[in-house]
């Protein structure tokens, strides 16, 4: 059983469409209206001349309060537009005086008198002979009694009391240097207080290399320059074991941290 | 034309901004690079001078090609050790007398003392294979002091082979450096861990300090990252990828095997034993957020110490207390250098910016050694270098330079070295150098070495 489908054309299509067309055309037109009329009544009113009551407003008037034009001057340099440079100041007159007029002297004041002062006595520089002695530190070579380290802020110097020790086994008093001076954090000294300032310490260092019996020989005056000298001592486990002929037990060791800020 | 004039500002306004904009792009970008050119030189060595010393040649007391053969390689690794410790100033070779001294009766020390040797110190001695066994004498003479001038003298012996001839060298170089080191023990026996990768895989392997005799220590079949010796050198831990994600493993030295520690759950990574041995702190995102743990020897009775949005990784114990620990915090943005102590109190933040990894905290407790890229971001200039900061008062200095990426530092036990990762793309080898950032070598070759970590002793 077969199907068949029959599409018909309506005779009336030319006027329906003329009649959409004119409908739509009408309603495009109405929508612009109603828009126009929406938007007067309820958009902004920029630019219209209704009075507003906002907190700005802004109302039209005759004329500008404009700057007054310069009048034109006999300067040759005056140019149309005139700078906003002040005039220059013309000199004061003085009246001179008549030929019979007679100046009369002020008084004479008498200088009020200072007491004199004494003159500060200058420190002239004086030569120095050179001397031909090897400072302690200075010397080359590790064969030295005193050794001394050049820190950042100051040196350290130490020195080992009595004996020869120093003389014999330079290199340990150099290893005790290094380690002591390297532990030094120097800033846990107050620079203000601790400046110009020197602390010295005696420890003994045992058999085995370690530090103990720390005390303060002469103090610097700084507390915490005495403590952060205190610290470094704290800080060190052992200087390695003494030299193995080294017959004694311990040796003592006097050791100066002296802070000075370059 | 009132139009045309009113359009003419804006038709060149894009053109003008735009040369604005380049001038000041061009003048920041040559800013920065100027700014990253500046170097921070300090001086660490206190103005103290090293002592000059001279390694002379051990003589042979046998003419077999054995014994020749042991006291060239006898001689290269005692002068490299006496080279690297970094407290002496080394004759060279082509200065020093052409004698070889082999007891104290054949030591000339005028000739040792004067120039061009100049040296305050002399090490000499002979060498002997007698019975299998190599017997070196070593002596250590003061050339300034003629009354007595033996600072040193041992005798060692042990079964002949390369590996101990190399290990006599180094027992007899820490000797030296102890004794003029001022008591501070040399590294020359130490060792370091680290990371290798082959085939895909990445193993634990160890070396001797100066790069020689490497071998493999974990054969586990996967990822291990950031091994971490234990203080007494029993016990190595590390992080390895597992079925069960990350953990921490613990290899045990004596044993030659695994050790059993708890899998706690989560990815847990960087493993750090507290310088006594007791107590290992890592990081673990067992909550979901990365957090700093601290546990037992065993990993037991763990407690967190962290407690911030954020991930806080690859914490490391201050050494000289284990009452402080460094960190990296990324709780601000970009992973910081962070300090707090053990129990998680008293937080302090000690880098300003860029991003930090891997720190390492010095064994005397003064220093932390990290990596940090200080002008991290697109496009701008710089790289990770490796940076030393003092803890006391935050200033830092710059220890590489231009040498391509450098990360995971790690101090030697004497806290004159450091060991680092260099390497660009997928190439890293382990460097060493001194704290102060010379004297910088390279200690493996194949171009797969990463994470190195120094022995305690």
């Amino acid at each position: 059983m077969a199907t068949r489908i029959h599409i018909a054309a309506s005779p009336n299509t030319g006027s329906t469409n003329l009649a959409g067309s004119f409908f739509l055309h009408v309603l495009f037109a109405g929508s612009i209206v109603l828009f126009a009329w929406m938007h007067h009544a309820l958009g902004n009113t920029w630019g219209d001349t209704t009075q507003t009551t906002g907190a700005i407003q802004a109302s039209m008037v005759d004329a500008i309060p404009l700057p007054a034009t310069a009048p034109p001057t006999d300067n040759v340099l005056a140019t149309d537009n005139p700078s906003q440079n002040p005039a220059p100041l013309t000199p004061a007159t003085v009246a001179k005086p008549r030929p019979n007029e007679i100046l009369i002297q002020n008084k004479v004041k008498q200088p009020t008198k200072i007491a004199e002062r004494a003159t500060p006595s200058i420190l002239h520089p004086q030569s120095v002979a050179p001397s031909n002695r090897i400072p302690a530190g200075e010397a080359p070579g590790l064969q030295i009694a005193v050794s001394t380290v050049q820190l950042a802020t100051g040196t350290s110097s130490m020195s080992v009391p009595a004996s020869d020790f120093g003389a014999r086994y330079a290199y340990y008093v150099n290893g005790i240097n290094h380690t002591v001076s390297n532990n030094w954090w120097q800033q846990e000294a107050d620079p203000r207080a601790s400046n110009g300032h020197s602390v010295t310490l005696l420890f003994d260092v045992l058999r085995d290399g370690t530090p103990t019996n720390v005390r303060v020989e002469k103090a610097s005056g700084s507390i915490s320059l005495d403590l952060s000298a205190r610290h470094a001592l704290q800080r060190v486990e052992g200087f390695g074991p003494l030299p193995d002929t080294y017959r004694g037990d311990r040796i003592t060791v006097e050791y100066t941290f002296d802070y000075q800020l370059h | 034309m009132q139009m045309a004039r009113m359009l003419t500002p804006h038709t060149y306004a894009p053109s003008r901004t735009l040369r604005r904009f380049c001038v000041v792009v061009f003048a920041i970008s040559f800013g920065v690079q100027a700014h990253a050119q500046d170097w921070v030189h300090i001086e660490s060595s206190n103005g103290v001078d090293r002592i000059r010393i001279a390694a002379a040649g051990f003589k042979p007391l046998s003419s077999d090609p054995a014994t020749t053969g042991y006291k060239h390689l006898f001689d290269l690794t005692l002068y490299s050790d006496l080279n690297s410790a970094g407290i002496f100033d080394l004759v060279s070779q082509s200065l020093a007398p052409m004698s070889e001294p082999g007891t104290p009766a054949e030591m000339a020390v005028a000739q040792w003392s004067a120039a061009p040797a100049s040296a305050a110190m002399v090490a000499f001695g002979s060498l002997n294979v007698i019975g299998g066994n190599i017997v070196v004498d070593g002596w250590l003479y003061d050339t300034h002091n003629t009354v007595d001038p033996k600072v040193l003298g041992q005798q060692y012996s042990e079964p002949a082979s390369d590996e101990s001839t190399r290990h006599i060298a180094h027992e007899f170089a820490d000797e030296i450096i102890l004794r003029l080191g001022g008591g501070l023990p040399g590294i020359a026996e130490t060792h370091i861990f680290y990371v290798n990768e082959q085939g895909g895989n990445k193993e634990i392997w160890e070396m001797d300090y100066d790069g020689q005799e490497q071998h493999q220590i974990t054969r586990l079949g996967t990822i291990t990252l950031s091994p971490r010796i234990s203080p007494d050198g029993n016990r190595l831990a590390f992080a390895s990828l597992g079925h069960d994600g990350w953990n921490i493993r613990v290899f045990s030295m004596l044993l030659g095997r695994m050790v059993s520690f708890p899998a706690i759950g989560g990815t847990n990574l960087s493993p750090a034993w507290s310088s006594d041995g007791r107590q290992i702190a890592f990081s673990s995102s067992r909550s979901g957020d990365p957090e700093i743990y601290i546990g037992d020897e065993a990993g037991n009775n763990l407690r967190r110490i962290t407690a911030y949005v954020g991930p806080d990784v690859s914490p490391v114990w201050n050494p000289r207390t284990n009452s402080q620990l460094a960190w990296i915090s990324g709780r601000t943005g970009l992973p910081q250098l962070y300090i707090m102590d053990s129990d998680g109190t008293n937080v302090q933040r000690m880098t300003d910016g860029g991003y930090a990894t891997s720190p390492s905290w010095s064994p005397n407790g003064q220093f932390i050694a990290f990596a940090w890229d200080r002008k991290y971001g697109p496009g701008v200039p710089g790289g990770q270098d490796i940076y030393v900061m003092e803890v006391a008062t935050r200033k830092w200095i710059q220890l590489t330079h231009d040498t391509g990426r450098c990360d995971f530092p790690s101090w030697s036990p004497d806290g004159r070295h450091i060991v680092f990762e260099s390497g660009s793309g997928k190439s890293s080898d382990i460097w060493t150098m001194l704290a102060d950032g010379t004297g910088r070598h390279k200690l493996t070759t194949n171009g797969t070495g990463t994470m190195p970590n120094w022995s305690w002793r």
